[in-house]
């Protein structure tokens, strides 16, 4: 899983990159539009080990903003879950909350909270959670009838088993969305380190806007993208052990 | 009924091509700019809303630039003819092989400054910046001349703050940052206004008066308009100066203000003739200046400071691509 995570991001990479050099070349473009391969090399020496620090500045905001958006997307979707007046509620103020656009709400934050640590984990966790939420709320709002009907007729159903089931029953879909969401984090981040932050690869990303350097951005984006590819690689790999060992657990194939 | 039809459409057409006639003569060209409409740009504004470049033959679509849109890489897609580009990206493109020319330059004072209240000491001589929590836009030509100053009057980062900055003034308004950088005749005014608002006043501290001369906003053309279509690039150029001219006349100002108002609504009508006043003081310094004239030794100088600050690899003698 990791690898073929990592070698698809190099296939699409190199497309990209190739099509540049295509365009570069059939348009007689100078090495200020789109840089050659030799600067986009000379450039990768000179920068890759600031942007490398960079990119795992940027991915450790990624993971706790994906933690705090998992957090969040799973209290919300629980406490949502129910046809309730107060369930209905919740939905709604969440469906309401994200209706702005974050990066219309960004610069408040920054304001608010300064270009640091706060703003640029806070933005991350609010891009990267309402996807989630909506499959949280999705799955959590749906009864898996055939198996919670035998605990509601013995009167053994608690909020905290009707969770567990409902979690368990669509593990398989919980992994997907909660390791695909792992981009949108990365993504967040780096919106809110273009925006106003003063560290992370997007904040690096701008000052080579700055400077019309596109070596330098072809060069963040392919550290984001590995980086990201071997996380998500990751997320999907603990993903099919977490739903292997449940398989064993209930007593089916492991496969 | 079908014979009105008839007539209508007849007339329509009659009207869609001799619309089509009027302008086929007209030269279209597109012209874009560094930085969004504003006061800053009121000559090009100018130019466009009194007619001159229909004057001229000219069919011109002004549009508004950002970061993202870089007049340099435009012209090199053929996507633009004309553009604004800072001395910086012009020498940084040179560097890297594009052919362009410099055909006017704007601004003969750069409106990149540094703001800072008058409850702390003037910054008299350079060695007065020791000590100061210094704003910077890493990556931006203002962390370039300040490095310069520095280096001119040999002070080392630990005897100085320096404090990445954005577009929230924020953390100057909160005392954080002492020295702040903007642009003198757009966030300059607007930092000044609200300040005294509160009773402070304020001082620019403006790199020029220390011998650091770096070329701000220039008019470029692609070296093969330049060479392909010299006609055009003379009724352009004629066009937009005498805008540019008019639009710095103290006479004129009720009229630039009314159309730079059109495109620019964000600021409020005592803003934008702040600004414009300001505008003036760096477009046209005095009466004698003519707009336009390129100051050979000061696009030598910036040219100079990018080798130093290792922005640029090579020297690429920039004043052979001045062409006004």
């Amino acid at each position: 899983m990791l690898f073929r995570r990592i070698y698809q991001f190099l296939i699409v990479y190199s497309i990209g990159l190739i099509s540049l050099l295509l365009i570069k070349a059939g348009l007689s473009l100078s090495d200020y539009v789109i840089p050659g391969f030799e600067l986009i090399l000379e450039t990768l020496a000179q920068v890759f080990d600031t942007y490398f620090l960079d990119v795992m500045n940027t991915m450790s905001v990624t993971v706790l903003g994906q933690c705090v958006s998992i957090a969040l997307a799973f209290g919300v979707g629980i406490a949502g879950r129910r046809s309730s007046w107060m369930g209905s509620f919740i939905k709604v103020t969440a469906y309401n909350i994200q209706a702005y656009p974050i990066v219309a709400l960004a610069p408040i934050i920054f304001i608010l909270l300064g270009d640091g640590f706060m703003s640029r984990l806070l933005i991350a966790s609010m891009i990267c959670y309402f996807p989630l939420l909506l499959s949280v709320l999705g799955i959590m709002a749906t009864p898996v009838e055939d198996i919670e009907h035998f605990y509601i007729i013995t009167g053994r159903m608690r909020w905290q088993l009707e969770v567990k089931i409902r979690a368990f029953e669509n593990l398989s879909k919980l992994t997907t969305v909660i390791s695909g969401s792992a981009t949108l984090a990365m993504a967040g981040t780096i919106v809110a380190e273009f925006i106003a932050a003063n560290a992370g690869i997007g904040y690096s990303i701008r000052v080579a806007l700055y400077q019309s350097d596109l070596a330098k951005i072809l060069i963040a984006l392919f550290l984001i993208g590995i980086i990201i590819s071997i996380y998500q690689g990751c997320l999907e790999t603990l993903g099919e052990q977490i739903k292997t060992r449940w398989s064993v657990s209930k007593g089916g194939n492991s496969r | 009924m079908k014979k009105q039809s008839i007539h209508i459409l007849v007339l329509f057409l009659f009207t869609a091509l001799f619309s089509v006639a009027s302008h086929a003569d007209e030269i279209e060209l597109n012209y874009r700019l560094k930085w969004l409409f504003n006061t800053s740009v009121a000559g090009d504004i100018y130019a466009d809303a009194k007619g001159y470049f229909k004057e001229a033959g000219l069919k011109v679509t002004v549009k508004e630039g950002s970061p993202e849109k870089n007049a340099i890489n435009e012209l090199e897609l053929g996507h633009s003819d004309f553009g604004v580009a800072s001395a910086d990206q012009v020498i940084r493109a040179l560097d890297k092989g594009a052919k362009i020319m410099v055909l006017a330059q704007l601004f003969q004072v750069n409106p990149m400054q540094w703001i800072y209240r008058t409850d702390q000491p003037q910054i008299k001589t350079l060695d007065d910046l020791r000590g100061r929590n210094i704003g910077i836009t890493f990556g931006g030509n203002d962390e370039t001349v300040m490095n310069t100053l520095f280096a001119k009057a040999g002070i080392t980062s630990k005897e100085v703050k320096i404090t990445g900055v954005r577009f929230d003034f924020t953390p100057f308004f909160k005392r954080e940052v002492d020295v702040w950088p903007v642009y003198f005749n757009s966030q300059g005014v607007i930092l000044k206004d609200k300040l005294e608002k509160e009773g402070e006043r304020v001082y620019f501290f403006n790199p020029a008066d220390f011998g650091v001369n770096f070329v701000a906003n220039s008019v470029i053309t692609s070296e093969k308009v330049w060479k392909n279509r010299p006609e055009v690039v003379k009724k352009f150029m004629d066009a937009l100066l005498k805008g540019w001219e008019a639009a710095m006349d103290p006479s004129n100002e009720a009229d630039v203000l009314m159309e730079v108002k059109k495109q620019d609504k964000e600021s409020n009508d005592e803003l934008r003739r702040l600004q414009l006043i300001a505008t003036r003081e760096l477009i046209k310094p005095s009466a004698d200046v003519k707009i336009g004239t390129m100051d050979v030794e000061a696009w030598k100088q910036t040219e100079a400071i990018m080798l130093n600050e290792k922005q640029i690899k090579k020297p690429v003698r920039v004043e052979t691509i001045l062409k006004h």
